[in-house]
Parts: structure tokens; C-alpha cells; sequence
């Protein structure tokens, strides 16, 4: 039976045919090819997207320039392969692979840049599942966070624990460098 | 459709001017909203629809946004920086003193492009770890976790290679530890190095170098890969959805 809601019944621009497993059974007025669906679970482009991402072009701009006027960026003394800075550091995120080459040069020159990259290119290879929920892939996150985080650890040791010699010291002692950003 | 602009914005849009620039109906209207977009060049890659998952700050921070202007910022202040700069072991030094002391808004410029560049480098990491958290690297998105490794990769290249750039202590010392570190390479170390540096040290052959791939080479692969990484998403069904909805989408993928 034809729901009452439908209306009168269409007119005969497609009669019924027995050969056909398709034909017309309504004209309905409406904004979208669903019927009796609600509205599509999509709002459009613009504005929506866009002009999110312009406010957040704006903010992050904002906050550039403040920062830029704020802070100048370090030049140091120019150039001069005769004067050996100690420590000489490297930019600060390789620091964390400065501090492996510290204890071996194969180990943080060579196996760890080498297996993070082949790992990370091949992460989604690997982990085959489909579990996409954290409560499903506890394994799975909690070794990317270690990663990050012993990252994050040598790099903050390269940057303020390190001294003349790669010897231990602390940001606030008198014989660490400037350092830099 | 109730219209989402304000009148201003809709005044202007049935302009003469407005129209002879943008064609199609002005925006308002679903088909105006739709047409924005796709006969927009520089937007025709987004979808005319995105789920209002997707827009949320808190799934996405707007950090692979971010890192793109942040990409934009980098490249217009160093066009900038260029009128300026002399890739030469006499010159280079001098060029940033003058940026900084005689230049009109040097120093605005190269502390722009500076703090972009190490905001960008933490962006994209963390731009990273947000897809990897959410599971979006997962099928059908790996290839595109590939491109954003390669990227992350390019940035930090651009970092390195631009960190010599201003031939002081802290730029070459970087440049001599990091390459050190490279020639530490099995088997092609050493060529890579030399291929880097164009000789044993840091010197103008590795300056004039690392200025070409900072101010040619990288961006073009930047460019590149940024496109592919873009056209991605949406080849790949848009951005990931909670793993409530996300079956649903797959279902939906546009081809």
C-alpha cells in the first residue's frame, strides 16, 4: 500500500511493465534524492570548512607575527672552521640522534634513523588490523607514544644536559652555552 | 536554504566585479556553496560536502592546515629573503647583518621565516602523531601515510639545509655535526656526504649546495608531494571519521 503521505497517485508518464523491475512510484517535493531520510550528515564546504580555516590562518598568523616581533632569531658569531664551538651541537631535532652518536656512531648514525624511518614507512603494512578504537590498539599506542616520548627525552638531554665535552650538566649551571632554540 | 553569509558578503557577491571574477551563482545557496568550491582552481580538490565530524578542533587540531600555511608562510618570507641573501662564504654573513640592521622589516622577515621554520617542524610531528592516534593511517590511507613521512622528511631537509644558510657558528657547526652524521651511512655515506657538501668540509661548494636545495630542489618536492598528499585525502574517502561512522563512509567512497 502507498503511504497516504505520498500524495495523489503519479501520473502515468512511466506506466508499469511487467518487463521492467523498475518504475515511477511518486513525485515528491523535496531538496534531496533521500527520501524519508533526514537531512544528509554533511554541511558544505564553504562556508563551513573554509571559513574555519581562515580563522585558524588568522589566529596561527597572529600569533607568527607576535612571536616575530617578540623574539629575535639567534645569529652567532660568523662562520670560522678554526673555532670549534664545545659542544658543537647539531640542530636540535637531531639532538636525539647527536646524543646516540655520543655513545655509538652506528647506533645513533645508522640503526635507530634507520629503523624509525623503515618503520614509520611501513607502519601501516604492518599493523594489519582494522582496529581503529584506542581501547583496541593499547599495544599499538603505547609503543608510538614511547617512540615520541624517548624522542622528545634525548632531545631535551641534547639541548639543556649537555656541555663542553658532551659531558653532563644542567641549564642552569654556568659552563652550558647559549644553546639555541 | 537559509543563507550562512552575512548581507555584506552577499551584496558584493552579485557584484559586476565579483561576478566577472568567480563564475557560477554566488555562494548561499546550496548550488552557490557547491560552486565555490568546485569552480574554484585552487579549491576544486575539496569535497562541496564534509561531515561535520571532520571539522571538529579536537579530531584534528588543524595541525596538516596548519603545517600548509605555515608551508605558505615559509615560502613567501623566503622569496622575500632572497632579494637579500648572497649564497656567498664572503657575502652570506653580511647579507643577514644587513637584513637585520638596514632593511626595512628584515628583521620581521627572517624572524618569520625562522619561527616558522621550527613551528613547522614541531606541527608536522605533531601532525604525525594525531594520525597516527585517530588510526588514520590505516587502509585505505596508508600510501598517504607514506607521502606524509616523505614530507615530514622534506621538512626536516628544509630545516637543515636552511640552517646553514646564514654562514654563522651555529649554522656551520650544525651543517659539519649533521653531515658528520650522514657519512656515518653504511655503504653510501661517504658519496652522500661528498654529494652534500661538494668536498671534505663545509665550505662555498656545500653553502652554494645547500642553498639551491633550500630555495629550489626541496620546495619543488615540497610542492609536489603536498598536491599528492592532498589529492590523497579525498581519493581516499576525506578525512577519517570515528570508528563508529567510518564503516559507514567507506561505503560512500566517491571514486
Amino acid at each position: 500500500m502507498r503511504p497516504d503521505s505520498l500524495g495523489p497517485e503519479p501520473p502515468d508518464i512511466l506506466p508499469r511493465s511487467p518487463h521492467k523491475t523498475y518504475g515511477l512510484m511518486a513525485l515528491v517535493r523535496g531538496t534531496s534524492p533521500l527520501v524519508d531520510a533526514t537531512p544528509e550528515d554533511a554541511v558544505s564546504t564553504w562556508p563551513h570548512l573554509l571559513l574555519r580555516g581562515l580563522i585558524c590562518a588568522l589566529v596561527c598568523l597572529s600569533a607568527l607575527l607576535a612571536a616575530a616581533m617578540l623574539f629575535d632569531a639567534p645569529l652567532h658569531d660568523p662562520a670560522s672552521a678554526a673555532e670549534t664551538p664545545d659542544p658543537a651541537k647539531a640542530p636540535w631535532y637531531l639532538l636525539g640522534l647527536q646524543e646516540l652518536v655520543h655513545y655509538s656512531a652506528f647506533i645513533g648514525g645508522v640503526l635507530a634513523p634507520g629503523l624509525s624511518l623503515a618503520g614509520l614507512v611501513m607502519l601501516p603494512y604492518l599493523d594489519r588490523s582494522h582496529a581503529r578504537r584506542p581501547r583496541d590498539r593499547r599495544t599499538g599506542i603505547c609503543l608510538f607514544t614511547l617512540f615520541l616520548l624517548a624522542n622528545l627525552v634525548l632531545i631535551l638531554i641534547g639541548a639543556w644536559f649537555r656541555g663542553p665535552g658532551w659531558s653532563w650538566t644542567t641549564p642552569w649551571s654556568a659552563n652550558t652555552p647559549g644553546g639555541r632554540p | 536554504m537559509p543563507s550562512a553569509e552575512p548581507g555584506w558578503i552577499q551584496r558584493l557577491a552579485r557584484g559586476r566585479v565579483w561576478r566577472s571574477i568567480f563564475r557560477g551563482e554566488p555562494p548561499g545557496t546550496a548550488r552557490g556553496n557547491a560552486q565555490a568550491v568546485f569552480q574554484n582552481l585552487w579549491l576544486h580538490f575539496l569535497p562541496v560536502k564534509v561531515r561535520p565530524h571532520t571539522l571538529r578542533f579536537t579530531y584534528t587540531f588543524y595541525l596538516g592546515g596548519i603545517a600548509f600555511l605555515l608551508f605558505l608562510v615559509l615560502a613567501a618570507t623566503g622569496v622575500a629573503l632572497m632579494f637579500y641573501y648572497v649564497p656567498s662564504v664572503e657575502r652570506a654573513y653580511h647579507s643577514i647583518k644587513d637584513l637585520q640592521f638596514v632593511v626595512s622589516f628584515g628583521p620581521l622577515l627572517r624572524n618569520l621565516h625562522r619561527w616558522s621554520a621550527h613551528a613547522m617542524v614541531v606541527v608536522v610531528v605533531l601532525h604525525m602523531a594525531r594520525v597516527y592516534y585517530t588510526a588514520s593511517y590505516k587502509a585505505p590511507r596508508e600510501f598517504n601515510w607514506v607521502v606524509g613521512v616523505m614530507l615530514l622528511l622534506l621538512t626536516l631537509g628544509f630545516s637543515f639545509t636552511g640552517m646553514l644558510l646564514p654562514w654563522d657558528q651555529a649554522g656551520f657547526w650544525a651543517a659539519t655535526v649533521g653531515t658528520g652524521i650522514v657519512g656515518c651511512l653504511p655503504v653510501v655515506g661517504k658519496e652522500v656526504r661528498l654529494l652534500l657538501l661538494g668536498g671534505d668540509s663545509v665550505g662555498q661548494n656545500a653553502l652554494l649546495r645547500f642553498y639551491v636545495l633550500h630555495c629550489m630542489a626541496l620546495p619543488l618536492a615540497m610542492a609536489s608531494l603536498t598536491a599528492t598528499h592532498f589529492w590523497r585525502i579525498r581519493k581516499d574517502g576525506g578525512l577519517s571519521l570515528p570508528p563508529s561512522q567510518e564503516s559507514m563512509a567507506s561505503e560512500e567512497r566517491v571514486p
